[in-house]
């Protein structure tokens, strides 16, 4: 944060006294940024100024959940660890697929619209909300949606403060679809080696069992590790024994005859924690050296975005790692130098010759000095003026988290 | 006012793409809920250049502009309630792009929804929502109404497989929002917004593998309550199957007289079930549905074994409600949604508000999404019938709001509703989607008197229509 006074810290103990709160900010003209978890705030830039600080910590619980009508009513600043245990304890569970989730607050991870590479199969965070309740700047809380799985009254709200960044109001409680847990997970891991690449993608083309999450990794050696492997191909299946054992069956014949050596599998809890693990490595940002982007795009194209990265990278004397999501079309790319100044000295031409090699690349993490002399979004999309007008007539004293969003929103 | 509006459009897009005749616009002043006014001019673009102009014209005239698909609506979305200009999207019917690899389509508004699946099967690929007026309503009023079907109890509504849309907005200008953007989800917030936030001129479309294999049972219950407790108990049981469907006696006897797919008549209902997915869980899959079938009550089981078999069921159900055509000279179909396990509760309760108006009622419902269809059967040359009907939908309502559910599932708000949603949301929520409203259209001229609440009944358009 650019603001050189330390902001003043409020954690509201209820939705009214969060609302209240929003109302006397935009009184006063006080700008805010909300905070859950602090996972994901690496998103979008530095706010311009921030005077106040919004904690979700008192905001916490699941209010409603009848584990037979398959929904939840969960207030923002709750973890996903906690959803996770609480869910789990009757076999469900909301595939939020994010990062750190022992911190990850639900709310933040709708705000920042986080979305994995489970969305191949059950949809993003947003396709999983079935309402929501709002505190916004004008003091009032706003519901839309309700706790009903089909729902078509009126605006499907929920669905623009998702992913808004704190920018139009605080999403004080979201109501969820919840789904059965998959019985069985398992991860496969693969090497890829350099003369079977193209092989070993292709093999994985035809498969009658779809693994949930398909992702082609290089570099990011502490998770889903392969010994002696740089790029391995990691495959996540989730479902019924009998799937997943088919799943594995199929998956292993197809490298064979590719030629690829022997795929390590992970079950279970192991299965979950390498691959919570693998999307911890998102944002992870070690040593203040490094910056991260995501690019997005036609699955097809997800593997070549990463060769294209990893030649820029190469360009500019940076080590590039990735993940290719091959269900998502997201690409991870994580850029990194031996020191930050080495980093510093060569960011502005870096970030442009990003944005010129990849039409929707945004920086997900990284060093806060590298992420605050570049924009975090890098283009405007063509709808823009529709953004900044929404952004008006939400907030039209500019206090929340001004700056932060696409466009300087 | 009125001829500068049709003159301009004839002047800018000729005789072939406008109509002004009042013969010709008798067309367009209807919907499958109600007659309305005629329109101003009705035009009928071939592309979204077309279309963009004449919403241009029409703004610049203060004239409405109301989006048309199939006109199968059932709330009212698609009549001109304040005359203006009705956009008719029948020629704009191409897929424009077809994406295999990457499953994904880009297509015009007025493709006709089972037109996409059937032109990608060969593909091994589908379009998962499946409204039951499949056949003719079209993918653009599918996102209007942000449309269900049977099948989204696992595969989700129509919001859920939107990437992008392409829209008009009043100056003429077109443009375009996608997922795969940074920025506000402008797509989310169209997607349901029955053509009052702009003109959808395109759809990007996500596609789904077809399953592998998919099997469908037939389970009779001596009674809608057992039945839908089957529901509740085979949905905690962890099993998600592509659908859950009950029909009630009445309207199981309606389709079994017309379609002969062989559904027990003697049964207080039926509940359809269909499972989809990797063959591995197919076996396991049906023997635990009829487990838990039996134990809650159920009277016969038996498996649709080929894809005739389940075709000629499915093609029952979603002709249930012309089916009831046999019954009664008119129906009116309430769609309304309770979490699942108020189900019994909630049919309970139509039951007895039906017998209090002393109208026929039929149960045809989403069970396994909580989502009602009671189709109350009255003759609207009965004006008393007639006014039961309105007074009945409106209890059922608010029956299923009081037991925490809310008062569309999937037919949407539209000109029938919108009095409605204030027993839903507040004037503060309802302010916050206002502003969202002035946003894209300060002028109030896309779809005017539609979702958002008058505060005053208008008794110009008549309700309910009298369909079948």
């Amino acid at each position: 944060m650019t603001a050189t006074v330390e902001p003043r810290v409020i954690a509201p103990q209820d939705a009214a006294e969060a609302a209240a709160a929003l109302a006397g900010c935009a009184r006063d003209g006080a700008a805010i940024v909300i905070v859950g978890g602090s996972t994901l705030q690496s998103i979008g830039n530095a706010p311009r100024r921030c005077e106040v600080a919004l904690h979700t910590r008192n905001l916490r619980g699941i209010r409603e959940y009848d584990p037979r009508d398959m929904t939840a009513g969960i207030d923002a600043g709750t973890t996903l660890a906690e959803i996770a245990r609480v869910l789990g304890g009757h076999g469900q569970w909301i595939p939020f697929d994010a990062p750190f989730p022992a911190r990850a607050t639900v709310g933040g991870t709708l705000a920042a619209g986080w979305a994995g590479p489970r969305r191949a199969v059950y949809g993003r965070p947003r396709d999983l909300v079935l309402g929501s309740t709002v505190a916004l700047t004008d003091g009032t809380l706003a519901r839309a949606g309700g706790m009903v799985v089909k729902n078509v009254t009126g605006y499907d709200m929920s669905k623009l403060y998702v992913g808004s960044l704190g920018t139009l109001g605080l999403i004080v409680r979201a109501n969820f679809k919840t789904l059965p847990r998959p019985p069985a997970r398992r991860l496969a891991i693969a090497p890829v080696a350099g003369d079977l690449r193209d092989r070993t993608l292709a093999a994985i083309g035809g498969l009658a069992i779809e693994p949930t999450a398909a992702l082609v990794v290089d570099g990011f050696p502490r998770v889903a590790s392969y010994p002696g492997a740089t790029v391995r191909l990691v495959l996540l299946f989730e479902g019924s024994d009998a799937v997943v054992e088919r799943g594995t069956r199929d998956v292993r014949s197809a490298l064979g005859k590719a030629g690829v050596a022997e795929t390590l599998l992970l079950d279970g809890d192991a299965a979950d924690l390498a691959f919570a693990a693998l999307i911890d490595a998102y944002v992870d940002a070690p040593g203040e050296r490094t910056l991260t982007y995501r690019t997005t795009g036609l699955p097809t194209t997800a593997w070549t975005r990463t060769r294209a990265a990893e030649a820029l990278g190469h360009e500019h004397g940076l080590t590039a790692e990735s993940i290719a999501d091959l269900r998502t079309g997201d690409a991870i790319l994580r850029f990194s130098a031996r020191t930050i100044a080495s980093f510093a000295g060569k960011i502005a031409a870096f970030d442009a010759d990003v944005r010129h090699a990849f039409d929707r690349a945004t920086v997900l993490a990284g060093a806060p000095s590298l992420r605050a002399s570049i924009d975090a979004w890098g283009y405007e999309p063509s709808t823009i003026a529709t953004m900044r007008a929404i952004k008006t007539h939400f907030d039209p004293a500019g206090i929340l988290a001004p700056g932060r969003y696409v466009g300087a929103i | 006012m009125v001829t500068s509006l049709a003159s301009r459009l004839l002047e800018a897009l000729g005789p072939d793409t406008v109509r002004s005749a009042p013969e010709d616009l008798a067309a367009y002043s209807y919907d499958a809920y109600s007659e309305g006014y005629l329109p101003t001019a009705a035009v009928i673009p071939h592309d979204a250049r077309e279309a963009a102009l004449a919403v241009r014209i029409a703004f610049e005239c203060g004239e409405p502009v109301v989006p048309r698909g199939a006109g199968s609506g059932l709330c009212g979305g698609a009549i001109p309630a304040r005359g203006g200009l009705v956009v008719s999207m029948v020629r704009m019917n191409r897929i424009l792009e077809l994406d295999v690899r990457n499953r994904r389509a880009r297509v015009q508004p007025g493709l006709i929804n089972l037109d996409l699946s059937r032109a990608i099967a060969t593909h091994g690929i589908f379009y998962a929502p499946d409204p039951s007026s499949q056949k003719v309503s079209t993918i653009g009023g599918n996102v209007g109404t942000n449309a269900g079907g049977p099948h989204c109890l696992s595969y989700g509504t129509t919001t859920n497989h939107v990437l992008g849309v392409e829209y008009v907005d009043g100056r003429g200008a077109i443009h375009h929002t996608s997922l795969d953007d940074p920025g506000y989800d402008l797509t989310g917030l169209l997607v349901g917004s029955e053509g009052t936030l702009g003109l959808v001129t395109a759809v990007e479309v996500r596609l789904l593998a077809l399953p592998e294999s998919i099997r469908v049972g037939l389970a009779s219950f001596p009674d809608v309550e057992s039945a839908s407790e089957a529901v509740s108990a085979i949905i905690a049981a962890g099993i998600v199957p592509t659908a859950l469907e009950i029909m009630d006696k009445l309207i199981t006897a309606a389709v079994e007289a017309h379609y002969h797919a062989g559904f027990p008549l003697d049964a207080g209902a039926v509940l359809l079930v269909e499972i989809a997915g990797p063959r591995d869980d197919m076996l396991a899959g049906e023997a635990a549905i009829a487990r838990i079938a039996k134990q809650h009550g159920a009277i016969s089981w038996r498996s649709a074994d080929d894809a005739a078999e389940r075709e000629a069921l499915w093609a029952s159900r979603k002709g249930a409600a012309g089916a009831l055509g046999r019954i009664a000279p008119n129906y009116y179909i309430q769609d309304a949604c309770v979490p699942r396990t108020k189900l019994p509760a909630v049919v309970h309760e139509i039951g007895r508000i039906a017998r209090d108006h002393n109208l026929p009622v039929g149960n045809v419902f989403h069970a396994g999404d909580g989502n009602l269809h009671p189709l109350l059967c009255f003759d609207s040359r009965d004006p008393r019938a007639a006014r039961a009907v309105v007074e009945a939908g409106t209890e059922i309502l608010t029956t299923c709001i009081a037991m925490g559910g809310t008062i569309s599932g999937e037919h949407g708000i539209g000109y029938e509703k919108r009095d409605a949603l204030s027993l839903v949301f507040d004037t503060d929520d309802l302010a916050a989607m206002g502003r969202v409203r002035d946003v894209f259209d300060p002028q109030r001229l896309f779809n005017p008197d539609k979702i958002f609440p008058t505060g005053a009944v208008c008794g110009e358009v008549r309700a309910p229509a009298a369909v079948a």
